[in-house]
């Protein structure tokens, strides 16, 4: 593959995600609604917001928040970047814990109660997950014998055969990582809950417009990676992505929050225990 | 014969100076002698690094015609060390010290004296990881001697003493660098013994400097767990030379673990590990490193980043090829990667900074040993790098937090809010410090990477790095989030620090950065010829590109890999918006925290609102530390029963 095919790629990528990532968002605002008997906005709604966050006036805390946001976005864009360049799949997951920390230290950067301890559980988050999210790559390296995501292209069947139980703990954790009822404490879309708006509470204007867009990126890099579990040929691997963007919907809608406590030990207990049992079968048949 | 001088200078120079500091007792005199002395050790490391680079990576050197027998005064001051710790232990009624060095005094006659030991051929052998250990020590060490030229000023005025007590600090410092070239140069296992109880004794001399009760106290435990580890170390290499004939590091080390892995050599080798494991204060002899933090802060500095507790990884690095693929590097493994996730988890409950440093090393120091036991080519690439990026960090972020203790008159963790009001130039220099610690494309995560590449093959390895290296995340980033919490001020003052600290930071700080970015000609100059000579045929290999590092499957594949530079860029344009920020806000654009409540005062934002009923609330925010699920009081009894019997699982299999 040539360096300018490669940058094609990127640059591609770089316009569409957030494209893909709004009409996305969108539509689930509009199943939800339906779900809930409403009639929802149009589709193209979070479009709309993002404009008019953007143009509103640029008030801040203090001066440096605009720079969190910015690594927030720039290190959600380059593990997309890693993902459609077939890059390293454990390094990706570093630099999508790098992008979530600029957002986490840049909510804890204020002197508010209500975004310091979203920051706070959004730590306990990525406490939760990240061990899975590890455990994902181990598993995907036993099976094509390289942390690389083009070794997954090339292996001759669908990873989703070898590790369903893997898949479980990652979809598990997608629901963490979404920031989806029952596990949406740390911020929330309604801006009623106990922490007003949790993570992004001192978060305004453009600033929260472009965390609205790395939001967006995120949703595509996180399905995009569901998707490598059936990437030959890679079209059932995206629609299986969608259906599971449309199960969590569903389990958003018929859920209500827990406490992190109970979050913490289920993660660790279901999402690491099924991650490594998959891990120690195809361990065993290695042998 | 120009290789003898600046080996002589690399240990016997610091001897000199410490003399010459017990001579010229005035404080200019002194500073002069510490910088004269970092500058004469670096530019020697330098040219060291040159000398091997000329011959290939290897320098061996005999004494093949002594004016003086080396040997001999080598035990004659291993005797005098064991009688004068006997002494100490007398002196201080501590009996089970005394206890110890005559359990260690007894198999050092015996065997010097009486047995008829075959000396090494060649007395010195440097190769690449004893020259990155020289650099560190001759380069880390004299940084912060530097800054304790400020420091100790500071501290003797807070203490109010009527005579400086610094001459012996900084003799006692000097003869621990010394001790510690030594000891990674030396080919001779007696020889390299001798060094280990010097600095176990210099740390002691260093912990209980204070003369406080507390001082004494932590100091003694220091002293007597790290002569557990002598003891071990003694009756080691009696037995390994029983197995093998041979005291000399460097045939022991190319020794096929296969063919000759039987007898007396595992509980040996075994033994040496031991012995690392309490010089690196791993789960259960923790508490060690965490008392000795009641020393001056560069003690701290000092013992946490390239002296002692380096001196035990050291030991298992060097001895990994000999136990390569056993039964024995799969346990050591296992130690190491417990102490990891335990270390990692105790760090969440303290609010101490200091104590959260502590625990960070503790746990980075499994981690080498961890990969160390797993004894693959990456692997123990992971092990020499992360000794290079543990070191430069962790010595700078120990004087960091010394400089904000002796600046906000605490080490509290949340009393650091704010911190950039009072004091920019070190709240900068410390958060980069920990960034460098957790983050990527800094070294120290690219090594975390490697290891977790390096166990695929050890499902329960694997458990403990992944879990360890999420709970780093959390307690490194609320400590993060904490030191950058700040409200809006429109000029920041200019923070005054004396010379030497402010220059030795500095220093640090470039270092610690010019690591990370160069890791490529790091890896290719240091790394890649030590795993080449240390002849571990496994197929997984580590190459580099201009960009990065990359593991390949006999050099033909890439199975992974990551282009730090380019993470580079983006850090830094990232990092270049600062700047545009602070200049482009405007005053009237800033507005204070939401609050549920109207601002008491609109100057003084977030401190004071009034609630409900127009009562006066203050806000309190701090962080969650866990102190009732990860505290020290529910987690430090099991983990240090469950890692005593690691080991003693691992003594089970090899006897």
């Amino acid at each position: 593959m040539s360096l300018l095919n490669n940058i094609l790629i990127v640059i591609v990528t770089l316009i569409a995600a957030p494209i893909v990532g709004g009409i996305l968002s969108g539509l689930d605002r509009k199943i939800t609604a339906r779900m809930q008997n409403r009639m929802g906005p149009p589709v193209l709604q979070p479009f709309y917001d993002f404009f008019k966050l953007f143009g509103k006036e640029r008030i801040t805390v203090n001066q440096t928040q605009m720079v969190y946001v910015l690594g927030y976005l720039l290190f959600a864009a380059t593990s997309l970047v890693m993902l459609v360049l077939k890059q390293d799949l454990l390094m990706l997951v570093f630099v999508l814990t790098f992008s979530n920390l600029s957002l986490v230290i840049g909510a804890m950067s204020v002197r508010s109660p209500y975004s310091k301890i979203g920051a706070q559980r959004e730590i306990i988050q990525m406490l939760a997950y990240e061990p899975v999210l590890l455990l994902m790559t181990v598993g995907i390296y036993l099976l094509t014998k390289s942390f690389m995501i083009e070794s997954i292209f090339v292996y001759d069947q669908p990873l989703l055969f070898k590790l369903p139980l893997v898949f479980l703990a990652f979809l598990y954790v997608l629901t963490i990582k979404l920031r989806k009822s029952p596990f949406d404490f740390s911020t929330s879309h309604h801006g009623h809950q106990e922490l007003v708006k949790g993570l992004t509470t001192e978060f305004s204007g453009p600033q929260l417009a472009i965390i609205e867009m790395t939001h967006w990126i995120d949703l595509v890099l996180l399905l995009g990676m569901v998707s490598l579990f059936f990437a030959q040929p890679l079209w059932v691997g995206i629609l299986i992505a969608l259906a599971a963007y449309f199960l969590e919907l569903v389990i958003d809608n018929i859920s209500a929050r827990v406490t992190w406590r109970w979050m913490i030990k289920v993660t660790w207990l279901i999402g690491i225990g099924a991650a490594l049992t998959n891990i120690v079968w195809l361990y065993a048949r290695m042998k | 014969m120009e290789t003898y001088l600046l080996l002589a200078i690399a240990i016997l120079l610091p001897v000199f100076c410490a003399g010459l500091c017990f001579v010229f007792k005035g404080k200019t005199s002194r500073s002069v002698i510490v910088v004269t002395a970092a500058l004469i050790l670096a530019t020697n490391a330098a040219m060291l690094v040159s000398k091997l680079l000329a011959a290939g990576g290897k320098l061996t050197l005999g004494l093949e015609s002594p004016i003086i027998d080396v040997n001999l005064i080598v035990e004659l001051l291993d005797l005098a060390l064991l009688i004068y710790i006997i002494y100490i232990g007398f002196s201080l009624r501590k009996p089970l010290i005394s206890t110890l060095a005559v359990l260690q005094l007894i198999p050092v006659v015996l065997f010097e004296m009486f047995g008829s030991v075959k000396e090494p051929a060649s007395a010195f052998v440097i190769d690449y990881l004893s020259l990155v250990m020289i650099l560190l020590i001759s380069i880390i060490g004299p940084i912060i001697m530097v800054y304790a030229i400020g420091y100790m000023h500071e501290h003797e005025e807070h203490l109010h003493l009527k005579k400086s007590k610094q001459p012996r600090f900084f003799i006692i410092i000097f003869i621990f660098l010394g001790a510690m070239n030594g000891l990674v140069i030396t080919n001779n296992l007696m020889w390299m013994y001798f060094f280990w109880e010097v600095t176990t004794l210099c740390s002691f001399l260093l912990i209980s400097h204070d003369k406080t009760e507390e001082a004494i106290k932590n100091g003694v435990r220091a002293l007597w767990i790290n002569m557990l580890g002598g003891v071990a170390f003694a009756v080691g290499i009696i037995m390994i030379y029983n197995a093998t004939g041979t005291i000399a590091i460097n045939e022991l080390v190319s020794m096929k673990p296969a063919a000759a892995f039987a007898g007396l050599l595992p509980i040996g080798l075994g033994l040496l590990c031991f012995a690392g494991f309490t010089k690196s204060a791993q789960f259960p002899f923790q508490s060690w490193l965490l008392g000795a933090m009641v020393a001056p802060t560069p003690v701290s500095g000092l013992l946490h980043s390239s002296t002692m507790v380096k001196a035990g990884v050291y030991l298992v690095v060097r001895f990994a090829p000999a136990f390569a693929g056993t039964i024995l590097g799969t346990i050591v493994a296992v130690v190491g990667g417990f102490t990891f996730l335990a270390g990692s988890a105790l760090a969440v409950s303290q609010r101490n900074a200091k104590r959260v440093l502590a625990y960070s090393t503790i746990a980075n120091l499994g981690l080498i040993i961890c990969c160390a036991g797993i004894g693959t080519n990456v692997a123990l690439g992971a092990a020499i790098l992360l000794i290079i990026f543990h070191a430069v960090s962790k010595g700078l972020l120990f004087l960091c937090v010394g400089t904000i203790e002796h600046g906000i008159g605490s080490r509290d963790i949340e009393d650091m809010q704010g911190l950039m009001k009072k004091m920019p130039f070190t709240t900068v220099i410390t958060v980069l410090g920990m960034v460098s610690m957790l983050l990527p494309p800094f070294g120290v995560l690219i090594t975390k990477w490697l290891a977790i590449e390096a166990a695929v093959h050890m499902p329960l390895v694997l458990l403990f790095i992944i879990m360890g290296s999420a709970f780093t995340v959390f307690f490194w980033a609320k400590w993060i989030g904490i030191i950058l919490t700040m409200s809006y001020k429109t000029k920041y003052p200019r923070e005054k620090l004396r010379a030497s600290i402010k220059v030795s930071l500095t220093i640090l700080i470039v270092i610690v950065m010019a690591a990370s970015i160069l890791i490529v000609p790091l890896f290719n100059t240091f790394v890649a010829p030590q795993l080449a000579a240390s002849g571990l045929g496994d197929a997984n290999t580590l190459t580099t590109s201009t960009s990065g590092l990359w593991l390949s499957n006999g050099g033909s594949t890439f199975m992974g890999g990551f282009a730090s530079i380019g993470f580079f860029i983006i850090l830094f344009a990232v990092v270049m918006t600062i700047p545009f920020y602070l200049i482009r806000t405007k005053p009237e654009r800033i507005k204070p925290p939401y609050m549920g409540g109207e601002h008491v005062r609109d100057d003084i934002r977030g401190i004071e609102f009034i609630g409900p009923g127009d009562k006066r609330e203050s806000v309190v925010v701090h962080n969650y530390y866990f102190k009732n699920i990860l505290g020290e009081e529910n987690l430090t009894l099991w983990v240090n029963l469950a890692a005593a019997a690691i080991i003693l699982v691992m003594f089970g299999v090899v006897i």
